[in-house]
């Protein structure tokens, strides 16, 4: 082995104190930007699958002019011929006053919001029908799906229960309609319709007086990777229709934007984190080197160059380097596989979207490798300062 | 050539205007009372500091214009150092602690060979593979011997190399340094307290508040004594 590699391996070792100590510190440096990434970016990313198991689907598309009037067989047959595409379903929204009498005594609740849905094409594009916590999914025209947060609101609604829905129609008249409830649905972290009142599109059509129109289009894809070719797609098939659409990535950057700058903070932190790592180097190879004046001073008087001692410290920053991006990415892909085996949540209710980010993975260990041998920088350049003379003295 | 250390009222003039010269294969002894400034002249000769003034010749190179990179082949290819607490690197085995200087010249050739060679002329051949903190003040000595001799240097520097070791090993180690002279014809400098340890040898300098004199000095003598 190169004798200077043999030296600095041999003087780190034989310090095992702090050998770990500047390992250790490489290590936590590493392994807080990992947990970083599983709990804030696993948030971030919960978020947007739920976004889009939920509300928009991989693609969403809406009209510029409030309503599409396209018809629904048109829109989904158009898509669903696409190999791409796992489903394609219409969605209308609204907001409704919902009077239900509880035993004995009237609750009444303003401003819910209603969703519309198809319930045979929404199977296939959504996950809302998998959150049911009670009753069944949807439902014929005289029934609704009540989320949970609703239910409750309304003094513990239950699947059976009979209530009274009053929405305002385009023409600005009051519609009411009664309706059974056929089920409760209930997402793990809320993200999904707790908040809404879920019922047959077509009822709320009727309701609306708005006739074979919707709010929104959600378009699942079996490759969500092909969202975007599949948007310019449909956007140049249909160029006089004053669609609009957007893939989950582009409504995330507009709505999450707030959280995204607040996840590259935590990453500032993060890195923040290592420099302070970088500082703990420093000290642990200060020590190193003023433990080791002698040894210096000896090599320095048969022969070393001042070149041959900046490398022996530089191999022991390399070494530390090395060996605490391997401790460090091994701890930390331990903790991601056991956030994801766990199906580890936020909060105990979202759970975390755990992913592999192997770019980012090699980039953090490249990261503080590299700061490790910038910190042992200074050290080694200290230690070729020493004089022989000066470090024979020290006997 | 004279060193001063410090600056103002408080500097020492640790050599005062030195001037001998040493020649090949020849055995010599430094003697001089502490504080004289006897490893204040070795560092010099050793390159291991500079002269306030005046130069020092090796092989008839003026060293004092060489650059640290230059002074520290010259160190490596041309002088041994022996020094009175072995210092060798611990975090060697007595074997690699012979092989360094020879790695750090980038002369590896027949390294292990010749080191092997002169550890059994030391009598370490049973030792080779011991960390140096594992083995005796004497075999440490004789181990530094061997480091100091495996580069064949024009010259071997040894501060008090007998300073540390009861008088039986001091025997010994000086019996050693003197049979590889011979052997090796190679220069010797070396500095002592205990002038009696080394018997004849080919010249004596004294040093006296850092003035050097040739040969025994009796006041010295009656100093030390
Ligand atoms: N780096 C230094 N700075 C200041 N003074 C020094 C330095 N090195 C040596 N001296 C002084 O120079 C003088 C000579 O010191 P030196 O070490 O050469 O003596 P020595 O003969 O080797 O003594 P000893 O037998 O005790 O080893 C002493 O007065 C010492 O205090
Ligand atoms: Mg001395």
């Amino acid at each position: 082995m190169e004798y200077r590699l043999r030296l600095a391996k041999r003087m780190l070792f034989n310090k095992k104190g702090s050998l770990i100590g500047a390992v250790l510190a490489v290590t936590i440096g590493i392994l807080v930007i990992h947990v970083n990434f599983v709990i804030f970016q696993g948030l971030f990313d919960a978020i947007v699958r739920d976004i889009s198991n939920y509300r928009n689907g991989d693609i969403l598309i809406t009209d510029e002019a409030d309503y599409i009037d396209k018809s629904d067989l048109a829109l989904a047959n158009w898509f669903e011929r696409i190999p791409y595409v796992q489903g394609a379903t219409p969605r209308l929204s609204s907001t409704a006053e919902i009077n239900m009498t509880k035993n004995g005594k009237l609750i009444e609740e303003t401003r819910i919001p209603v969703v519309g849905v198809d319930p045979d094409r929404d199977v296939r594009t959504s996950t809302v029908h998998e959150t049911v916590a009670e009753g069944t999914y949807v439902i014929n025209r005289n029934s609704v799906v009540l989320g949970s947060n609703v239910a409750r609101d309304l003094g513990d609604a239950q699947v059976g229960d009979n209530l009274k829905l009053l929405i305002t129609d385009r023409w600005g008249e009051d519609q009411v309609r009664n309706f059974r409830v056929a089920g409760i649905v209930q997402s793990p972290g809320g993200q999904g319709l707790d908040y809404s009142v879920v019922m047959h599109i077509d009822s709320l059509r009727d309701m609306m007086s708005r006739e074979g129109e919707s709010s929104s289009f959600m378009v699942k894809l079996n490759d969500p990777t092909k969202a975007y070719e599949v948007k310019e797609f449909f956007l140049r098939a249909f160029p006089n229709d004053d669609f609009l659409a957007e893939t989950i990535e582009e409504s995330a950057e507009e709505q999450l934007a707030g959280f995204r700058s607040g996840i590259a903070m935590i990453n500032m932190i993060g890195y923040f984190g290592m420099m302070s790592s970088a500082f703990a180097i420093v000290t642990i190879q200060m020590m190193l080197v003023n433990g080791k004046t002698r040894e210096i001073g000896v090599m320095r008087s048969i022969g070393a160059k001042r070149k041959d001692i900046l490398i022996i410290f530089l191999f022991q920053g390399m070494i530390i380097g090395a060996i605490g991006a391997g401790v460090g990415t091994a701890a930390g892909l331990g903790y991601t596989f056991y956030a994801k085996e766990t199906k580890m949540s936020f909060n105990n209710s979202l759970p975390l979207e755990v992913s592999y980010d192997w770019a980012k993975i090699t980039q953090t260990a490249l990261t503080s490798f590299t700061l490790a041998i910038i910190a042992s920088l200074y050290p080694s350049y200290r230690a070729t300062k020493l004089l022989p003379v000066e470090a024979m003295r020290t006997v | 050539m004279t060193k001063i250390f410090g600056e103002g009222p408080n500097q020492v003039k640790a050599l005062d205007d030195v001037s001998f010269s040493v020649e090949k294969g020849e055995f010599v002894i430094v003697v001089g009372s502490s504080g004289s400034g006897k490893s204040t002249l070795l560092n010099m000769i050793g390159l291991l500091d500079r002269p306030t003034k005046g130069k020092v010749f090796i092989d008839g190179i003026d060293t004092t214009k060489l650059n640290d990179g230059k002074i520290s082949a010259f160190r490596n290819k041309k002088l041994g150092f022996i020094f009175q607490f072995s210092n060798l690197l611990n975090d060697l085995t007595v074997l690699e602690n012979v092989l360094l200087p020879r790695q750090i010249g980038g002369t590896n050739g027949s390294a292990k060979k010749d080191a092997l060679e002169l550890l059994q002329a030391v009598g370490l051949e049973d030792q080779i593979n011991k960390r140096t903190n594992k083995i005796s003040g004497g075999q440490a000595q004789r181990a530094a011997i061997a480091r100091g001799l495996v580069n064949r240097p024009s010259i071997v520097l040894a501060d008090e190399p007998t300073g540390n070791l009861d008088s039986v090993t001091s025997m010994k180690i000086v019996q050693l340094m003197k049979t590889m002279a011979k052997k090796l014809n190679q220069t010797f400098i070396v500095v002592t307290h205990d002038r009696k340890d080394f018997s004849d040898v080919d010249r004596i300098i004294t040093i006296i508040d850092g003035r050097a004199f040739e040969g025994e000095q009796p006041t010295e003598l009656e100093m030390v004594a």
